[in-house]
């Protein structure tokens, strides 16, 4: 009995560990949030702040008033992050229906030179692309970003492992009254994806935000930048004397992934564990 | 006429199918396929803008193995990779196990938000936020040291300091992936083998040694493959924190090969160095087709 007891009391001192280092955990966040409501002028007064001590907006008003084209900023991450995520979801999910359901003369060769592509960092294929845009004016460009980033070895793989666990009897039926292939596709495969679609759009957003390498390389002027290129310009042009406004600036930069985090928790974990992209 | 119909059926079955491959597999061709082909032909080759393509066969490479600078390099890297790929999975698994018990559904979505939010947000903006708490003036760890009457310490300025400063925060940002994945491979360990141990008197270090970690053994092995693939690569970390210094105590072979690229315009050298990254995670991914396949008939 006493014994019992002293492992409950060893299981609540683990549990309360946990939640001290899960505070620890998020304490970088909430500095950055609490930061970024402080007064300008006491940026830099110690200690620390990581509860906001005002909810003043000065520093976000400030964010969009200084040189850098912040919104025009966020306008090219959005862009790049939506169109890469439908473009992927279209292109991915053509191919997975074809490697899943359809046969045709070296369906499984094509498939097998397609899975390369998850061996490849972006380290091997970045210089040739830069030569390649800057041959047809892509650098400088988010259009750039968006182009290479269309369709994914990996996202075809995952929605046609998916696919497979899917039962084929319905659109082997469709097949046999006479309905063609996009019809097929469009009005059975598709519905029953859903699940992987959600989770291949999360990764894929997120994945296309959160990239940085790539950016780098191709992009140079501030009005083509995507935001993780321009938090480091940003520190470096409004960081003299003011982590405030600089963290304004990064508050509105995490925020549409903090969300679909906050919303969407399970989904996101299970998709970027599945897929193993992280920011 | 049967067969008639089926082979027409077969061919509209083909047609469908290359239509429905035929826009990822351009795009693939054009921007995974060729530049591969590309970098591994440039980095046989000199190749400037003005001066045009030279052959120069095994130089480049010649030229990274002997340079003291790209071996220094080639050396950060590996180190990186070993130190945070050991403390990403070890501090993930001991997450895993303390975290690996029933509790309430706040609770875990805490814990959930806690650990994972930083896998989730971008290397280049936590940088910048700890590259603050870095700071050797302003910073927020050093005020907390020097109110504790501890020395001012210099993360990111002194080569001493630098690398493990970049370190922490790689676990930080990242142990939370591995943690994820190890207590999904430990609620895969069959209950009732634990209860039984249990019931025999083994301590709990003896049904981990014995039981657990057996079980769990190719999912470790897995997150160490795939850290290892993850930290060769780093990159936005390093050039945020310390922009691969002091001197190049921190630089890694992403941020040389941009360099050389884009600074250096050294392109058939940079595309050795690419080679060479492609190379050792080439290796790493073989150890982990070889090592699973053995870990699994085990």
């Amino acid at each position: 009995m006493e014994k019992k007891s002293s492992l409950v009391w060893i299981d609540r001192g683990i549990v309360a560990v946990l939640v001290l280092m899960g505070i620890m955990m998020l304490l970088p966040f909430m500095w950055l949030f609490s930061m970024s409501f402080r007064p300008a002028a006491e940026a830099y007064r110690m200690p620390p702040s990581f509860l906001p001590p005002t909810l003043d907006l000065a520093n976000y008003q400030a964010v969009l008033d200084s040189s850098v084209p912040f919104l025009r900023i966020y306008w090219n991450s959005l862009v790049v992050a939506v169109l890469s995520t439908i473009g992927q979801l279209i292109t991915c999910t053509l191919a997975a229906f074809a490697y899943a359901r359809l046969r045709f003369p070296g369906r499984d060769g094509l498939f097998f030179v397609m899975l390369f592509g998850l061996m490849f960092p972006a380290q091997v294929t970045i210089l040739p692309i830069y030569l390649g845009y800057a041959q047809v004016g892509l650098l400088n460009n988010p259009l750039g970003l968006v182009l290479m980033g269309l369709t994914s070895s990996f996202g075809i793989f995952m929605l046609r492992q998916f696919m497979r666990s899917q039962p084929k009897e319905l659109e082997e039926a469709a097949l046999m009254d006479g309905a063609g292939y996009w019809k097929i596709f469009w009005r059975i495969s598709l519905p029953q994806l859903k699940p992987a679609l959600s989770a291949l759009a999360i990764i894929t957003f997120t994945g296309a935000w959160n990239a940085y390498f790539q950016p780098r390389a191709l992009i140079e002027s501030q009005d083509a930048m995507t935001l993780p290129l321009a938090m480091d310009l940003l520190r470096g042009y409004l960081g003299q004397g003011n982590i405030s406004i600089v963290m304004a600036a990064m508050s509105m930069a995490i925020l549409p992934v903090v969300l679909l985090f906050l919303v969407a928790q399970k989904m996101v974990i299970q998709g970027v564990t599945f897929s193993g992209i992280r920011g | 006429m049967a067969r008639h119909y089926r082979s027409d059926l077969y061919k509209a079955q083909a047609r469908a199918g290359y239509l429905f491959v035929l826009p990822s597999f351009l795009l693939y061709a054009v921007f995974v396929l060729a530049p591969v082909v590309v970098t591994i032909i440039l980095s046989f080759a000199y190749y400037d803008i003005s001066f045009g393509f030279f052959w120069v066969g095994l130089e480049n490479y010649q030229r990274f193995f002997s340079e003291p600078r790209a071996l220094t390099i080639f050396g950060n890297t590996l180190r990186f990779a070993f130190l945070a790929v050991t403390f990403n999975v070890a501090v993930g698994l001991i997450l895993a196990l303390a975290l690996n018990r029933a509790m309430p559904a706040p609770l875990l979505y805490f814990f959930r938000l806690a650990f994972f939010l930083p896998v989730i947000i971008a290397a280049a903006f936590v940088s910048v936020v700890w590259s603050y708490f870095y700071s050797f003036d302003f910073g927020v760890i050093n005020y907390y040291l020097s109110t504790l009457g501890l020395p001012r310490i210099p993360w990111l300025s002194s080569s001493q300091f630098a690398m493990t400063s970049i370190i922490i925060m790689d676990v930080w940002k990242n142990t939370g992936f591995f943690m994820i994945i190890l207590i999904a491979a430990l609620q895969g360990v069959p209950r009732p083998i634990l209860d039984a141990a249990r019931m025999d008197g083994a301590s709990p270090w003896r049904t981990f040694s014995r039981i657990t970690l057996p079980y769990i053994s190719p999912v470790l092995f897995f997150c160490v493959v795939f850290a290892s693939i993850g930290a060769l690569q780093v990159f936005e970390s390093i050039v945020i924190l310390t922009g691969g210094g002091p001197g190049d105590a921190t630089r890694s072979l992403s941020i040389y090969l941009v360099d050389e690229a884009f600074s250096g315009f050294e392109l058939g050298y940079a595309a050795s160095v690419s080679v060479i990254m492609m190379v050792l995670i080439l290796i790493i991914t073989i150890i982990q087709l070889v090592g699973s396949r053995r870990l699994v008939t085990h």
